[in-house]
């Protein structure tokens, strides 16, 4: 028999801190296990990263890094900074590896069915994708033709990643970070629920994760309807009205982005999420359930 | 890599309870204010709109006054803190606005966070049944939203409120 104050990590465990601001248009919250000076640190550090974030990538604002590419980096190559280029590097990596079922171009589509407001200056060229986009070697960001990026499907997962990365730095023993459905932790293993696409009120237990990442997608909050909430980049059409698909992965980055590729194309993301050492599954309102990797 | 990833699929027949969202509370007022002005020493700012005033404000901020009592205070460093209730279709939130001395948004924190769809009363017989299901470690089962994957409401309705008690603060409170 075993008394409960001789176990050390009862006694020892630290005080569980959670807050939440809103951040790249939902909700982020971070909860982490340190004592309180401590968590308040490491959680207001992380929120300033993930405002940063929220301030360079916002497609709504004008005065955002990435809207400073939309309106010109067709006309001259753009310098932005490490972390803008490191998320547009790994959406290009994506897009090409899933023959543009994920693309960060899909700005044009989404200003065309009303739901991101059009940028100043000359209109995304109807025919512009992916590979339009070039990184140069000193680093700065072209584009070949007018277009339109927008980060919406990939930035909350960086954002995750780097708030992460700065709660280990501050050294809290074990933290989730939710940024609206894309969920990373380290330390001790929990129960992540995502909603049953049949009734979106309620929550099914569907994984446990210690060090890793999660992300779902699905259509079923809808802001814009007759539009889908999840756009396939190649033809405009809706995804993921009646399903979720939920990826988990290392990093949030991969996780967040590779939904909405497996989304577009189920079985053909098979390759992709082996070699990203991820998983998926993707839930049907019938109770439907179909692993992937 | 500093740790190996670890992840465990939970098995199909976990799959056939769920358990509603009710919400998670994050933060009191008082750390709230705390957090947003860690320095400073908080007044109680009693404001009741008129109608006029309540008139005026929804005109500027394109948003509907429901509540014409504000809990608002004023910080000894010149600035001000909000509080305030969001209530969208599926969602309640509690949030607090800090504003610097000139109006600016200086910081928000969400207080408290309920969803008000859903609320089926679950058999607790299925906890259980479902903490069995894994040797080891019997497993956390708290839901709050920290621990949901799936796409979340939106915080649109959060700008909107912020937009409000901006306009409110702009014809009203930072007049006074």
């Amino acid at each position: 028999m075993r008394l409960l104050s001789a176990n050390p990590e009862t006694r020892e465990s630290p005080a569980i801190g959670q807050r939440a601001q809103p951040w790249l248009g939902t909700l982020v919250s971070i909860r982490v296990a340190a004592e309180p000076d401590l968590a308040t640190r490491a959680m207001g550090a992380a929120f300033d990263e993930i405002g940063e974030i929220h301030r360079q990538m916002s497609f709504h604002d004008p005065a955002s890094e990435l809207s400073r590419l939309n309106t010109r980096a067709h006309r001259e190559p753009q310098a932005v900074s490490a972390r803008l280029r490191r998320v547009l590097s790994v959406s290009l990596a994506l897009a090409h590896a899933t023959g543009g079922s994920f693309d960060p171009t899909i700005g044009r589509r989404l200003v065309e069915q009303g739901r991101l407001p059009a940028p100043a200056g000359d209109a995304s060229d109807p025919d512009a994708r992916w590979h339009d986009v070039a990184l140069e070697r000193d680093g700065r960001v072209r584009f070949r033709r007018p277009l339109w990026l927008d980060l919406g499907g990939i930035a909350k997962g960086y954002a995750v990643d780097r708030a992460i990365a700065c709660l280990r730095r501050q050294g809290v023993a074990s933290a989730v970070v939710n940024a609206g459905g894309d969920l990373r932790s380290f330390g001790p293993p929990h129960v992540v629920w995502v909603r049953d696409p049949a009734d979106p009120g309620r929550n099914l237990p569907l994984l446990e994760i210690g060090n890793a990442a999660v992300a779902t997608s699905a259509g079923y909050f809808n802001d814009h309807p007759p539009h889908s909430a999840i756009v396939d980049p190649r033809t405009g059409a809706g995804l993921g009205d009646d399903c979720s698909v939920t990826v988990c992965a290392r990093r949030a980055i991969w996780a967040d982005g590779l939904t909405k590729a497996v989304l577009a194309d189920p079985t053909g993301s098979v390759a992709l999420l082996r070699r990203l050492g991820a998983s998926a599954v993707l839930l049907d309102r019938n109770g439907g359930r179909r692993h992937l990797s | 890599m500093r740790d190996p990833i670890s992840i465990f699929w939970l098995a199909p027949a976990a799959l056939l309870v769920g358990s509603p969202v009710s919400g998670t509370t994050y933060l009191s007022v008082e750390q709230a204010q705390h957090l947003l002005f860690p320095e400073a020493q908080m007044t109680a700012h009693p404001v009741t709109l008129t109608a006029e005033q309540a008139k005026a404000i929804e005109k500027a901020s394109k948003t509907r006054v429901r509540e014409r009592t504000l809990k608002v205070w004023s910080a000894s460093n010149g600035g001000w803190f909000y509080l305030d209730q969001v209530i969208g279709k599926h969602e309640l939130i509690t949030y607090g606005l800090a504003l610097d001395p000139a109006g600016t948004v200086r910081g928000i924190e969400i207080l408290d966070y309920r969803e008000t769809y859903g609320g089926e009363v679950r058999d607790p017989k299925w906890r259980a049944q479902f903490v069995g299901k894994r040797a080891g470690s019997p497993l956390q089962l708290d839901v709050d939203i920290v621990n949901i994957s799936g796409a979340t409401l939106s915080s649109r309705n959060i700008t909107v409120g912020v937009r409000r008690l901006l306009a409110t603060h702009a014809l009203v409170v930072g007049k006074s």
